[in-house]
């Protein structure tokens, strides 16, 4: 494979640089505890021995109710820029965002799907192959959380089990309300995502009514075996933190599914296409 | 010449009298005009003409008889006429019950209202923000869309590249696309030969169009708001 995204990619832009692991949110409910890259994935990295086909790019699909504020957190990452007007996300939309993790270009293709009902058909086409499932809810609107639990004993807890069975080939019921992260799910192998729950609209809550939502959300994340982090588009407050975490997770994820797949036929990459710039 | 007809009722009527008629003969001239059957009209004329003959053959009896029998000919095609238009009445009516059963059934054609089944919606034509597009053509314009975006995207960090010095000015754009053939040429039309190569370089773009045109072909027939 010649040149991916980006071909020769202009540098990236200094905070999107990840040199250390970057942390959780809530030590309550997190993916992974330790602070460092892999001692492994370190390694490939200072070697070259990431380039292989596949690595440089993660697909991340992020879902949850309409209005809750997806598309606001997307923007504000991507873009810095927050919209106080609803705009419905008309089926999906996507954006790009290049990262250098641990010294190797990396990026995020972001699916920022549609939250109406109406859509759900359209937009759940799109959930396929992804490495992380963003589930959404609105910190100010209980309801929006119930929305994302799934049915207890259904894919969620297979992928985490890592029983061999794969959803996709089974046949599909239509997508019911609510129900995101078990409508994600259902079109990825098991085990192969990994689920954040994420509580928006942060700014718009007082500390104590935001401490008695996470309480809540953090109990429904651990069943969902998610990670937990509340953010706010508006004021920005934990959104790079959360996606720079994103990234590094799927990065590492990444690198490491890698090393596994070639270490017999080790590749020596570091004059590759990779490192070119 | 008129005896002979009176004496074939008559036999006839002997034949089936005890079953049909427990009144005997004369019963049928106890009854309802509009109750009259032909069977009847036998009835009475066997009666009629037995009280004739008993009379002897007076000239004047013969007169008479000319005449009843004349009466009583008359009487039988009314009666019959009557029991055909009533028998054609009641097939009709029979034939328009049905008729109204099964309109019934199929509901009330209430007024300016169509009548729908489940899960059926009435489309206002004139309503200028009327459902008008299908799913796939939604699907389609999304599709196009995100091709289009990621092109724009490819193309503003090769416009960056140039503009950091990162591609040597030297090195033009015509080139640079023959090299690596990062760039599709949109102008061509964007064929589909030049958006996969675009999608590819893209890696796992490809996994959503597939997934999209499978979906497409499962419910094309879906409306979309417009
Ligand atoms: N105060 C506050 N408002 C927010 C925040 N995030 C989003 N909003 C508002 O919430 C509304 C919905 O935000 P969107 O990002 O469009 O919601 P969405 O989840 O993308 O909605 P769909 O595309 O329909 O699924 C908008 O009016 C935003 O301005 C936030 O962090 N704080
Ligand atoms: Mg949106």
């Amino acid at each position: 494979m010649k040149s991916s995204l980006p071909p020769l990619g202009p540098p990236v832009s200094r905070d999107r640089v990840i040199a250390s692991f970057p942390k959780w949110y809530t030590p309550d409910a997190c993916l992974q505890r330790k602070e460092q890259f892999h001692g492994q994935v370190n390694e490939a990295c200072q070697h070259r021995h990431t380039g292989t086909v596949g690595l440089k790019l993660s697909k991340v699909v992020v879902v949850g109710d309409l209005y809750v504020g997806k598309t606001s957190l997307i923007h504000r990452f991507c873009k810095n820029v927050f919209d106080r007007d609803y705009k419905a996300t008309i089926g999906v939309d996507f954006e790009i965002e290049r990262f250098e993790i641990a010294g190797v270009p990396y990026s995020l293709q972001i699916w920022d799907t549609a939250g109406q009902e109406k859509f759900k058909c359209i937009a759940s086409a799109y959930y396929r192959g992804a490495q992380v499932i963003i589930t959404a809810f609105d910190l100010t609107d209980v309801q929006t959380l119930e929305h994302t639990r799934q049915v207890p004993g259904s894919a969620a807890l297979r992928v985490h089990e890592g029983s061999g069975t794969c959803p996709t080939g089974l046949p599909k019921p239509e997508p019911v309300a609510g129900q995101w992260l078990e409508d994600a799910l259902r079109e990825n192998e098991a085990g192969s995502c990994f689920i954040f729950l994420v509580g928006t609209k942060k700014d718009l809550l007082s500390a104590a009514a935001c401490e008695q939502a996470e309480a809540e959300a953090v109990h429904l994340a651990n069943e969902m075996q998610a990670e937990y982090w509340s953010v706010s588009a508006k004021t920005g407050e934990n959104v790079k933190a959360f996606f720079s975490r994103v990234a590094a997770l799927a990065f590492e994820q990444s690198v490491l599914q890698d090393l596994e797949k070639h270490s017999s036929s080790r590749l020596q990459v570091g004059d590759g296409d990779l490192i070119r710039a | 010449m008129e005896e002979p007809p009176l004496r074939e009722e008559q036999e006839e009527e002997e034949e089936d009298d005890d079953e049909r008629d427990e009144a005997g003969p004369e019963g049928a001239l106890g009854k309802s005009p509009f109750q009259l059957t032909t069977e009847d009209v036998y009835d009475i004329s066997y009666v009629m003409g037995r009280e004739l003959m008993a009379l002897g053959s007076d000239p004047r009896v013969t007169q008479l008889q000319f005449k009843i029998v004349r009466v009583l000919e008359m009487l039988e095609a009314l009666v019959n006429e009557g029991s055909l238009t009533v028998e054609e009445l009641r097939m009709e009516r029979d034939n328009l019950r049905k008729e109204v059963e099964g309109l019934r059934r199929e509901g009330p054609p209430a007024n300016g209202e169509v009548n729908l089944g489940p899960d059926k919606m009435v489309i206002d034509l004139a309503d200028p923000n009327r459902p008008r597009f299908t799913l796939q053509e939604l699907r389609d314009v999304l599709q196009e869309r995100n091709s289009l975006k990621s092109q724009l995207l490819l193309v503003q960090e090769e416009l960056q590249c140039y503009k950091s010095g990162l591609i040597p000015a030297r090195e033009g754009p015509g080139e640079r696309r023959e090299e690596d053939a990062v760039v599709p040429r949109v102008s061509k039309g964007g064929s589909n030969k030049e958006e996969k190569t675009t999608i590819k370089k893209l890696g796992s773009f490809i996994t959503w169009q597939e997934g999209d045109e499978q979906a497409g072909k499962r419910r094309s027939g879906d409306f979309a708001d417009a």
